[in-house]
């Protein structure tokens, strides 16, 4: 009984724009007769400007080059922060805690001065470079608690081997640290498909906009008489995409948000 | 240090990302907030002392936001934590396809904020929302859900606690499920109910799940920021604005770059006070137990 009411809380909203995704405009208010049933939404979305399709396939571009330099900075730096000695480690760990928690919306204003001093305004995969630069503190340290659980055996075999802190970093721990690169990596993606505020200042020209920024503007404009159809056809398509990754790889989300409170 | 000189190597190009990313600002913000940079000046920037700090003192706006940000994200979080441990509670009972359930109840948390502010517009709408049409159904008339001032920013919290919540539960049920099974079993043998269970055993070992919960939700809330922007505009008559839009559209639509880095950093010192004091609860808190 719980359960299902808990589920009818989390699906209702999604489940009641699918139906509003399939309803001509009379029917939305209550009028007309014939058929209320219809696909001209998700037409006027797909043929709009920007045509959806382009802005997923935008969205996920994105996600995937974030995803990939995110781990390529992060798996370093979080062996680096695991083989440091001294003072320096808790202090480092304490600013990525402190970096991980912060609302980052507050740094969109200097964010877009950088864009606008190095012309990086409306290139898509410049936005990359502050996408991982935000997510960097939850990877580096979700990374490192990854490392700090590897038995430690396999590593001072290795150099015994002879091998030097470099090799063991690609041939030992890279290897090993695949689970904790996939599920870091999931919410990494996640993170860049939905964050707005950067992408809102940095993109205006439509066929460069991500899925967060188009739907602020078709909030802001209202072309269609009656909006709320393509609305609901927009939400659902941008939906999808995601509800598939999260029903696929939910384990491997739950780990990593869990790993997060764990060890953070 | 030689034994720290690769580890360092490896951390620098991260680390250089960082510091652009998260330390900039604050010198970049901090040198703006004290320069006149807006449209009157032809955007560029001339030193004006305090003013854009003594204009902030003034500024009602600003505390009503202040205001409403900290009431948002007090309330919002209070909710969260509340629907979010019973939410643990019920994932956390063993049931066949619990995995299943699990992934449908985090769907709100993993969908954008964007996406689903725009659903919430379409089901608070008045009058053809379906909230309203249920309204009108039961016999009653429509409400203005999001055009209302004295109301419209509890249907801000709504839509936020049906998108976090998801968040907070799955936090709390991996603190749920670090406690052994067997100190549930040996309490249940003696004959403990469900609610003497959870406040002996599940309620106290909870407690750093909780604060950390807490901690990250209320910063988080405290830049809301995509669902004000979307479901609302920060409106009606400027009753749902939060610091982080009134900070947007100060830099946005105003092109007053000064004042909108002051607000920031005003909104950065609220933060860092809260953030501060939480760490001396906890504190605190720790030492008398």
């Amino acid at each position: 009984m719980m359960r299902l009411l808990l589920l009818c809380w989390s699906l209702f909203p999604l489940l009641w724009q699918l139906r509003t995704s399939f309803l001509v405009g009379d029917a939305l208010v209550g009028e007309g007769g014939g058929s209320p049933w219809t696909l001209q939404n998700y037409r006027l979305v797909l043929e709009g400007d920007p045509s959806l399709g382009r802005v997923l396939l935008n969205s996920a571009i994105l996600g995937l080059v974030t995803t990939a330099l995110t781990l390529m900075l992060a798996v370093p730096c979080a062996y680096g922060l695991h083989q440091l000695k001294g003072r320096w480690q808790p202090a480092i760990s304490m600013g990525l805690v402190g970096a991980a928690l912060f609302p980052t919306v507050l740094f969109f204003l200097s964010l877009l001065q950088l864009a606008r001093w190095f012309g990086l305004a409306n290139h898509l995969l410049a936005l990359t470079l502050p996408y991982a630069g935000l997510s960097l503190p939850l990877a580096i340290l979700l990374l490192r608690a990854a490392i700090h659980d590897l038995p430690p055996d396999l590593e001072d075999a290795a150099r015994l081997d002879g091998l030097n802190p470099l090799q063991r970093l690609r041939w030992i721990v890279t290897p090993l640290l695949a689970p904790a690169m996939a599920s870091t990596g999931l919410l990494v993606f996640l993170a860049s498909w939905n964050e707005y505020p950067i992408a809102l200042t940095w993109l205006s020209r439509s066929d460069r906009l991500t899925l967060p920024a188009a739907m602020g503007r078709i909030a802001s404009s209202s072309v269609y008489a009656i909006p709320y159809g393509p609305y609901a056809a927009a939400t659902v398509l941008g939906s999808l995409p995601l509800l598939l990754v999260v029903l696929i790889f939910q384990r491997w989300i739950i780990s990593g948000l869990t790993q997060g409170a764990v060890k953070g | 240090m030689t034994a720290n000189l690769l580890p360092l190597l490896l951390m620098v190009p991260a680390l250089l990302l960082l510091g652009v990313v998260f330390l900039w600002p604050w010198a970049h913000y901090s040198w703006l907030s004290i320069h006149a940079s807006s449209l009157l000046t032809g955007l560029r920037a001339i030193p004006n002392g305090g003013a854009n700090w003594q204009r902030l003192v003034q500024d009602g706006r600003f505390w009503q936001d202040a205001f409403q940000t900290l009431r948002f994200a007090g309330v919002s979080v209070a909710l969260e934590l509340g629907l979010g441990l019973l939410t643990a509670l019920i994932l956390h009972r063993p049931s066949k396809g619990r995995g299943v359930l699990r992934a449908l109840v985090l769907i709100p948390w993993a969908l954008p904020g964007t996406v689903m502010a725009l659903g919430w517009r379409w089901i608070l709408n008045d009058p053809h929302g379906p909230l309203n049409a249920l309204l009108q159904a039961l016999g009653g008339g429509t409400y203005p859900f999001l055009a209302s001032p004295a109301t419209t920013w509890w249907f801000v919290v709504l839509a936020d606690v049906w998108k976090t919540t998801p968040f907070v539960a799955i936090i709390l049920l991996a603190g749920l499920q670090s406690i052994p099974r067997d100190l549930e079993e040996a309490l249940r043998l003696e004959g403990a109910g469900v609610w003497s269970i959870f406040r002996r055993l599940q309620l106290p070992l909870l407690t750093p799940y909780l604060g950390l919960a807490l901690l990250f939700r209320l910063a988080q809330a405290f830049g809301v920021f995509d669902l004000i922007q979307i479901l609302t505009g920060g409106g009606p008559a400027g009753s749902t604005e939060s610091l982080a839009s009134y900070a947007y559209l100060q830099a946005i639509r105003f092109l007053d770059f000064g004042y909108s880095a002051t607000l920031m950093l005003a909104t950065f010192l609220i933060l860092l006070t809260l953030s501060l004091l939480w760490l001396g609860g906890m504190r605190w808190s720790g030492v008398r137990r």
